[in-house]
């Protein structure tokens, strides 16, 4: 187990450079100097002190870390690469750039992170707890009228675009019944009430956009489930255990489930990092101060190193599920360890 | 049942009987017969149990007039991607926009239209109203006619693009619609730009048989009494509006009024015309948008004629001179400059305009017609008649008595228009075919790596499999939608015209989802490999390549048929996801998914709902289709999965 490991945890590595180095590479398709910018800033702000541009330059270049070919420039940012002067200052230093607003990108993520980090886990939540006893449900009795009718109704759930189901509930819960919150993620002047009160608010606001989030990923979810639990039931062990006579309750949940909890599991976690990508288009829509909605502020204003330190940050979300799915894997397979 | 049984025994013996005497029967039993229909291709088989499947017929039906209606339709309802009219945003799915009602049918006096909607007022005196008459933001509805407006006292309308004026026979100036502006009324606040409509006409009455001229541009109005002109309304609307109002000249002898969507012409009894203000000479209130020398010309040589009529669309006027010459000026988009020259001795004697084409008629009773023919507003031309009227995109033809003839033009917007004032149902249609190709292209991309990865990795092995799994691992760790979004980001920044970066959205597509193709074909290929007919072909000398790909890869084709419909759906859906963000195609392009893009707000939702429901509905259904048929497909196709039913 300790050399699979460790041998996942070295590819995911070699993954890391290998992407970080392609989005670097890609990043530096933009036409942006930095160094150029603050020396011409520098040069109009000082216009009594004859500054010399290609001395400023240079400083600024050497300043930033952007002289050099651009490998070197890749380690630098990463920070396993030294500046001119000797000293490191990048990813891996905690420097994630700054904004064109002024504040440093950390200072920018760290609220929408918390607000998108919750969001996503209580959507997961909210989702498993309908989706798995649905689709146990559907393979136990497969075949049935209400089976057919959960089909078709998880196949129109998956073929619909987030964004559409997300209009039509805005319509239809916030435009015309106004049962909710069109967007935004508090009442105006929250300030001053409790804690109490400010939670139930924010709960409130987000209440739409997690009937969406659960709802657009119903569709997909309970078909897995389903399919994996319909395998499952097809089993040698399922018709042993029910050939001894055990209740039906126990082979479902103790034995069948156990079994197709596996693909399950994959699922999960794979789900649970899609849903930060997917969670960029609920918080655009509803207009919820998350990451998602920094990075496509960040986009549209270009604003270059939110847009770098945010697409590392998706990158390394989904480095990390990868390894956590191959290690679960390895850790409920026996299979998956020994086949290695 | 003994009956039959005994029937089978004499038939049994027949056929014994038979045989003795005849040699051996070709004939074959109804067993046998069934038993070798029975052996079928698993092809032939998978299709019959496809059609046994209401549902996906349904589906497959659907989706090919989705096709049909997508790939054949562009070819018949042509779109052109630079029109723009705001005078026709935002309006909601409406089918009688030149239905001319009955009772105006035979006895027109005037007809009226600038925007959405249209007025008359028959020669009873009887005010009609027909096109799109509801403003969906304000919910203004210009059909709600005031109380002071009743059967047959109506003298004369005209209607702006959100407001109408009327003049009823007893001389009692009536304005509804939209008052924001000062369209009518008075003005609410006295800072803004707004000329308001005289007091006395809010107050009092006029003599109605003073009244020499009433017409309405974009959300202003002008009236002629006893050749004294009034004007008001909003002065942004007409730029030269406080010139006229202000200007001495017009206090008697004014004769017409002509106002395009900027600027407004006057035309003296005289038969001069002025643009009211020192400044604006009719060189310069025309000259903005317009060639230099040709606008000069036009001013030197009308000074010379006599004018007797004027026309405006929103960005031309026409002038109409006493010896039957009509002469051109202004911003042509859709060659409103082009004249036709008429036949040897024929001459014009009326012209009007819509927004975008004028017509006129000659002295022989011949109807012309020039500039923008979107919606057939021409095709009258060449017909004959006695008076001509034009809506914004209509065209109306009238006989001496006062009957409508003949009518063309926009008939409606089947499923309403956008904000800017572009035909919902064309935009489908093409952003259909859009959407479609671009869905296709990333499929066949991403197919095409996916069996090259999948065949390789899966019949050779060893490092191969292992190099190229790990690159299939690579880009499967990539986050599809930012990375997406990023990548069309920074091709935005790029000099590359429409098309290359619509092409390379596809590639992108097709680049970042062929991964778990890849990896199911190399499943299949793995357990396929050790069959005995690759032995066999391996043994008779076969080289690898041709074994990996001729041999193996169509055992495996079920698995890629099933895969690339449902891939397709997906294909559909990220794309219109990414163009709803607004990182895929840009406007105004149309595609399904950013013809969503304007539908991101309340406003639109609630009260433009024909802007996002058409487009979702076509989106919706397109991928429930596919979706559908790549599950029957998976079922039909799976033996496996057909004996779980």
């Amino acid at each position: 187990m300790a050399k699979y490991i460790l041998q996942r945890l070295g590819f995911i590595l070699l993954v890391f450079f290998i992407l970080s180095f392609l989005i670097f590479m890609i990043y530096n398709m933009l036409p942006i100097d930095k160094a150029a910018e603050a020396a011409q800033n520098e040069i109009k702000a000082n216009k009594n002190a004859q500054l010399d541009y290609n001395e400023r330059y240079e400083y600024w270049q050497k300043k930033y870390g952007t002289d050099g070919n651009k490998l070197e420039r890749y380690g630098r940012w990463l920070g396993i690469y030294p500046y001119s002067d000797g000293t490191y200052n990048g990813l891996l230093q905690g420097n994630f750039g700054d904004s064109t607003t002024g504040k440093t990108v950390i200072d920018m993520i760290v609220e929408p992170m918390k607000n998108t980090v919750f969001i996503n886990i209580f959507a997961t939540f909210l989702a498993l707890g309908i989706t798995i006893p649905l689709g146990i449900f559907c393979a136990v009795k497969r075949g049935s009228k209400r089976d057919v009718g959960v089909q078709v109704a998880t196949l129109v759930g998956y073929s619909l675009p987030t964004f559409i189901v997300a209009i039509v509930f805005i319509w239809a819960f916030s435009v015309s019944l106004g049962w909710f919150p069109v967007g935004g993620m508090q009442t105006a002047g929250y300030i001053n009430w409790s804690r109490w009160d400010q939670f139930w608010d924010k709960m409130y606001h987000l209440a739409l956009p997690l009937i969406v989030m659960t709802f657009g990923s119903m569709g997909g979810m309970t078909r897995y489930v389903r399919s994996s639990m319909i395998e499952a039931l097809n089993m040698d062990c399922i018709r042993t255990a029910r050939a001894k006579g055990l209740r039906e309750k126990v082979v479902i949940y103790s034995h069948a489930f156990r079994n197709a909890l596996l693909p399950i599991i994959t699922l999960i976690i794979g789900w649970f990092l899609g849903i930060f990508s997917g969670s960029l288009m609920i918080e655009n829509i509803f207009s919820l101060n998350g990451i998602g909605k920094v990075y496509y502020d960040a986009l549209q204003g270009s604003d270059n190193e939110v847009i770098l330190a945010l697409q590392m940050f998706y990158i390394c979300i989904s480095l990390f599920g990868n390894l956590l799915i191959d290690l679960v894997y390895g850790l409920v397979d026996p299979r998956v360890r020994v086949n290695k | 049942m003994a009956k039959n049984e005994k029937k089978k025994v004499s038939s049994t013996l027949g056929s014994w009987v038979k045989r003795l005497f005849k040699g051996g029967s070709r004939e074959l039993s109804e067993d046998e017969k069934f038993a070798v229909e029975k052996i079928e291709s698993p092809s032939v088989m998978a299709v019959k149990a496809f059609f046994r499947r209401p549902l996906a017929v349904i589906a497959l039906v659907v989706l090919i007039s989705l096709f049909l209606l997508v790939f054949i339709g562009p070819m018949y309802i042509p779109m052109d991607l630079t029109y723009t009219d705001a005078l026709q945003a935002n309006i909601a799915p409406v089918w009688n926009m030149r239905d001319v009602p009955d009772g105006l049918k035979d006895n027109v006096r005037t007809i009226s239209g600038f925007g959405n909607f249209t007025v008359g007022v028959s020669q009873e005196n009887d005010f009609y109203i027909w096109g799109s008459t509801t403003d969906n933001l304000t919910g203004e509805d210009y059909g709600a006619i005031p109380d002071s407006i009743q059967d047959g006292n109506v003298l004369t309308a005209a209607s702006g693009s959100d407001h109408i004026i009327a003049i009823t026979t007893d001389g009692k100036i009536v304005g509804w619609g939209n008052d924001n502006l000062g369209q009518y009324g008075y003005v609410k606040n006295e800072a803004d730009p707004y000329l308001q409509m005289p007091e006395e006409f809010i107050t009092g009455t006029i003599d109605p048989d003073s009244v020499d001229f009433l017409d309405c541009g974009y959300q202003a109005t002008a009236l002629v009494l006893d050749g004294k002109l009034y004007v008001w309304g909003n002065t942004k609307a007409l730029l030269n509006m406080v010139d006229i109002h202000n200007n001495e000249d017009f206090q008697q002898g004014v004769k017409a009024v002509a106002m395009s969507n900027y600027y407004a012409v006057v035309l003296m009894e005289d038969g001069s015309v002025s643009t009211g203000g020192a400044t604006y000479t009719l060189n310069r209130q025309t000259g903005y948008s317009s060639v230099e020398g040709k606008v000069k010309n036009t001013s030197a040589h009308l000074r010379q004629k006599k004018v007797v009529q004027m026309a405006a669309t929103d960005n031309c006027f026409a002038f109409l001179t006493e010896d039957g010459e009509i002469v051109v000026t202004g911003a042509a988009k859709y060659g409103e400059t082009n004249v036709p020259t008429l036949p040897e001795g024929e001459k014009f004697v009326q012209l009007v305009a819509g927004t975008k084409h004028f017509l006129a008629l000659s002295d022989k009773g011949t109807v012309y017609g020039w500039g923008h023919d979107d919606s057939g507003q021409l095709d009258v031309a060449g017909s004959t008649a006695s008076t001509i009227y034009a809506g914004a995109k209509q065209s109306y033809l009238v006989d001496e008595g006062g009957e409508v003839t003949e009518t063309s033009g926009l008939q409606g917007y089947f499923f309403g228009t956008d904000r800017q004032g572009r035909d919902v149902l064309t935009r489908i249609i093409h952003g259909g075919k859009m959407t479609m190709t671009i869905g296709a292209v990333a499929v066949i991309v991403s197919t095409i790596i996916a069996i090259i990865v999948g065949c390789i990795s899966g019949y050779f092995g060893g490092w191969v499999d292992m190099i190229l799994m790990r690159v299939t691992e690579i880009f499967s760790a990539i986050p599809f939608l930012p990375f997406a979004m990023m990548l069309s980001y920074v091709i935005k920044t790029m000099p590359i015209d429409e098309t290359t970066r619509i092409f390379i959205i596809m590639v992108i597509l097709g680049l970042l989802s062929w991964t778990g193709l890849a990896r199911m074909i190399r499943a299949q290929v793995l357990a396929e490999r050790e069959k005995e007919f690759v032995t066999a072909a391996k043994s008779m000398g076969v080289k690898e390549g041709r074994i990996a790909f001729k041999h193996i890869l169509p055992n495996v084709i079920s698995v890629i048929l099933v895969s690339v419909t449902l891939d397709f759906a997906g294909c559909l859906l990220t794309e219109s996801s990414l163009s709803y963000l607004g990182f895929g195609v840009q406007q105004p392009t149309p595609t399904w998914g950013n013809m969503l893009n304007g539908a991101n707000n309340s406003i639109v939702i609630q009260n433009y709902w024909w802007q996002w429901v058409f487009p979702a509905i076509f989106l919706a259904i397109a991928t429930i289709s596919i979706n559908i048929i790549g599950d029957t497909l998976r079922d039909v196709l799976d033996p496996k999965s057909s004996q779980e039913k």
